[in-house]
């Protein structure tokens, strides 16, 4: 099929796609510098939750440790550069890597661990991460962490920025640009992952390990692997983070983040493609959002709107995770997914119903 | 004098697949009927739809009164028992807290011991293994605990799903002639679902046939038993 | 050598804190099935609304029970408006559920008691009685004693009632039970207010010796999982057994390796429960059978 065709007949969401990609590279052109950096953190979340996902709705394992992972991402490569003056760019597949591994590790006694349980193991993992970090006082920086000059955006960049904006590109810029690409290539890689052999297994693993097992898939294998992926994933975004934020110390990475990561990835949808991207986006900005937001609203009673000022995060973060899975278990993704296959059915005239057919399974992209 | 037990054009379903396309059946009080048919054909959707296990249209009446909109166990509780296919045996509970499940709503504290040395009496291995978790019991002992369970109900009617499933044929016999026994002695209808056709006809006293979801033959037992064209093409004997 | 014993008999009491509430664990949530990740903020809470009472001038014998009521009535409206939607879902959705209702108690308890550690008023005396030459608490022994009491009860109720009886196979086998007239929806919800009004009791026993503020039952939990884990899951004896030694254990290592000092002894826990998983999976006493934690 030449390639023109293949522009012609490809399925609306590839444009979708294509879309979203364009805005956000051409997004710090428009905004300024502080507010990239927001982004930049949005989708650093986003890889994170990306991660989570492919752990969560792809193979069915709750974490609430991924905020441990990230930790570790992040020191390893602030001690990489900082100690031994590494160049930052390359700390973060190393970061990845080694985080990788050590989830892969954890996975193998996670694998005896049902869904409670695992979660309950998970937790206590991000409960001692932030005093684990505070031991190795000569390596970690102990209470007071550790401080990262920001990167100076190379020369290509810095041309190629200011030609098209006629400003100097900041290093927040760069850092989004980063951050970016390396978004694109592990969200490509995750669609490539769960489109293929080993998603559909980690699916059939997620509805059924015992009728998994019985079909000849390696539950334990997959297990352990979706664990190691994931833990790569969030150690590359604690890596990205590290460099974003210009600073690294335990008390960076308590468990709310955990929590805040699940909730992105349950906001945006598990087991969907997009989901960790709108997770990521509702994740970073909603309590920031909310919290300006909400006092402003006269019709939510005042003492909710109260409530929810000053308790902070966590109210929200616990009524949504209920109200989500309660009311729409497939989150946001899933709400469109099924609100645009309504639509089309509706377009065309409706399904005969007597015929048996089943509507086609929301949760796949 | 009305039937204890009437379909009435009744449908039912899973999601988009309808099983049931309008089953009418009448079960007279006092009586077994079967409910035949092959694999598939929705005898036990059928059973499902009259405790609630199911959704349904039509109508469905016990003792006259409409089933409509209500809950599984308080259908129960108005005086049906049903054997589920599997035998429904609660396998983390013991044998005698099985039992205890039976008779546990009823109110009548003499007639139940009396109804518990009765059971033992039917089905011996019940009393040896009491203290046994249910899982320990055997296919055909785990029928008879089915059996004895849904009898210390004191139902007014028996809903049986397929009771010889995988059971040899000695044991399927005795069990055969304690539902025999439960519905002569103590006067419990019973509505029958079986794919041995055989020994259904020779224990009811009419039937129903089943096939894709609708009555394909009706009569008394003994007039199907005797019309060969009938046995050969839907009984399969 | 004395102050070794003194720790070994310091690590036994507190060990029998971690074996009670592992043991109303175990008992709670295998008989029940249940799976709730916030039943320790849902006892903390109930803490906090018995410290409110006792605050108002309520004296203490009838706070606490009027506190278990509440907390009863809590477990209820949960189940009822929480988790009974979510009843037929698949696991994960209601460990998620769960830990949505955790996190929702714990900001509003921050938001609504703050954050500052409170005392809690014990009615056991922390005078010290001399066994062995080492010394334990009355409040420690005293926990220990209640605790074991309602367990008792518990036991008793699940065994030897019909009530307990139909909540046990309501939770174990709800279609079957149905089938033989059980109100399953009700009996889940008793199910869920029963375990609620034993957390609050541990909540009640704990605040005293952990001070009362809301992150206060989180470290117990891990604990009580680590006891539970290492005695074997499915086994009563072995959440007993392991919550003893996951309290000696974590007591002697926090006393004596620098490394781990006060704030990382939960990392010790941790780390019983990973060796655990990984060299015996089932635990101490655990049955070795096909089904896993």
């Amino acid at each position: 099929m030449s390639i023109f065709k293949r522009i012609r007949t490809a399925p609306p969401r590839y444009w979708l796609v294509v879309v979203v990609v364009l805005f956000f590279v051409g997004l710090p052109t428009v905004i300024d510098s502080f507010q990239a950096s927001e982004w930049a953190q949005a989708l650093i979340l986003a890889i994170a939750i990306m991660g989570l996902n492919i752990l969560v709705g792809y193979s069915g394992q709750l974490s609430l440790g991924h905020g441990a992972f990230m930790a570790l991402g992040a020191y390893t490569s602030a001690i990489l550069a900082h100690r031994y003056k590494m160049e930052y760019l390359l700390t973060i597949p190393i970061a990845g890597l080694l985080t990788g591994a050590v989830g892969f590790l954890f996975g193998i006694p996670a694998l005896r661990l049902s869904a409670l349980y695992l979660a309950l193991a998970t937790f206590a993992l991000a409960v001692v991460t932030p005093s684990l970090i505070k031991r190795p006082v000569s390596l970690t920086g102990g209470v007071h962490g550790l401080f990262l000059s920001p990167p100076d955006p190379p020369q290509f960049a810095k041309d190629a920025f200011t030609a098209v904006t006629g400003s100097a590109m900041t290093s927040d810029q760069w850092i989004y640009y980063v951050t970016l690409a390396c978004a694109l290539v592990l969200f490509w890689l995750a669609w490539n992952l769960v489109r293929h052999r080993a998603g559909r297994a980690m699916r059939a693993i997620r509805d059924g390990e015992v009728a998994a097992a019985a079909s000849g898939i390696n539950v334990a294998g997959y297990k352990t692997l979706a664990f190691g992926i994931s833990a790569l994933y969030a150690g590359i975004a604690g890596s990205l983070f590290g460099m974003a934020v210009g600073y690294v110390s335990p008390d960076t990475f308590p468990v709310a983040l955990s929590i805040q990561l699940l909730v992105g990835a349950v906001i945006g949808g598990l087991a969907a493609i997009p989901g960790p991207l709108i997770g990521g986006i509702f994740a970073y900005f909603l309590p920031i959002e909310s919290n300006q937001w909400v006092p402003t609203q006269t019709w939510i009673p005042s003492q909710i709107a109260s409530t929810v000022e000053k308790a902070g995060p966590a109210v929200t973060y616990g009524a949504v995770l209920i109200l989500i899975m309660i009311f729409a278990p497939n989150g946001i993704a899933g709400l469109v997914t099924t609100g645009y296959a309504r639509l089309r059915r509706r377009l065309r005239g409706g399904g005969d119903r007597e015929s048996g057919h089943v509507p086609p399974d929301p949760q796949t992209v | 004098m009305p039937a204890l037990l009437e379909l009435d054009e009744v449908r039912a379903g899973y999601g988009p697949t309808s099983v049931l396309h309008g089953v009418s059946l009448s079960v007279p009080e006092g009586e077994v009927v079967s409910l035949l048919g092959a694999n598939g054909a929705g005898k036990t959707t059928t059973l499902r739809a009259i405790t609630g296990g199911v959704r349904w249209t039509g109508d469905i009446r016990f003792a006259g009164r409409s089933l409509r909109g209500m809950h599984t166990e308080d259908v129960v509780r108005g005086g049906i028992a049903h054997v589920p296919e599997g035998r429904g045996i609660l396998t983390e509970l013991t044998v005698e807290e099985n039992l205890k499940l039976g008779s546990y709503l009823r109110r009548d504290g003499p007639a139940v011991r009396k109804d518990y040395d009765r059971a033992f009496e039917y089905f011996p291995v019940l009393r040896e293994r009491r203290r046994l978790s249910a899982s320990t019991l055997s296919g055909g002992e785990q029928q008879m605990l089915a059996l004895a369970r849904a009898l210390l109900m004191r139902p007014k009617l028996m809903l049986l799903d397929e009771p010889s499933l995988g059971l040899a044929p000695m044991i399927v016999r005795s069990i055969f002639e304690m539902i025999r026994t439960i519905n002569q002695a103590d006067r419990v209808t019973v509505l029958l679902v079986e794919q041995n056709a055989r020994l259904a006809l020779d224990i009811s006293s009419h039937a129903y046939v089943l096939e894709v979801g609708r009555v394909a033959v009706e009569g008394a037992s003994t007039e199907l038993k005797g019309n060969e064209s009938v046995r050969r093409s839907y009984l399969g004997y | 050598m004395q102050e070794f014993l003194q720790q070994i008999v310091s690590g036994i009491a507190t060990g029998g804190i971690f074996a009670s509430l592992a043991l109303a664990l175990v008992l709670i949530y295998n008989a029940m099935g249940l799976v709730n990740f916030a039943q320790g903020e849902m006892a903390m809470f109930a803490t906090f609304i018995a410290f409110t009472l006792i605050a108002r001038g309520v004296s203490y014998w009838i706070a606490f029970p009027l506190t278990l009521v509440i907390a009863f009535a809590g477990g209820i409206a949960i189940q009822r408006i929480v988790i009974r939607p979510v009843e037929r879902a698949p696991i994960l959705t209601l460990v998620i559920v769960t830990l949505g209702l955790a996190t929702l108690l714990n900001g509003l308890a921050g938001f609504i008691f703050g954050y500052l550690p409170r005392s809690f008023p014990s009615p056991f005396s922390v005078q010290t009685v001399d066994i062995l030459g080492a010394l334990a608490s009355y409040r420690d022994l005293g926990v220990i004693a209640v605790s074991a009491v309602v367990l008792l009860a518990i036991y008793l109720l699940l065994q030897h009632t019909t009530v307990g009886l139909t909540m046990r196979a309501a939770a174990h086998h709800p279609e079957a039970s149905r089938l033989l007239g059980v109100r399953v929806s009700w009996m889940l919800a008793l199910g869920w207010g029963l375990a609620s009004a034993v957390g609050a009791v541990s909540g009640i026993m704990a605040a005293p010796i952990l001070l009362l503020e809301p992150n206060m039952m989180q470290t117990i939990i891990i604990y009580a999982f680590a006891a539970a884990v290492l005695g074997g899951i499915e086994s009563p004896l072995g959440a007993v057994v392991g919550g003893v030694i996951v309290g000696v254990t974590v007591n002697l290592a926090g006393a004596y390796i620098p490394f781990v000092g006060g704030d990382l002894q939960l990392a010790v826990a941790l780390a019983i429960i990973v060796a655990v998983l990984v060299l015996k999976p089932n635990g101490l006493f655990g049955r070795p059978n096909v089904r896993r934690v």
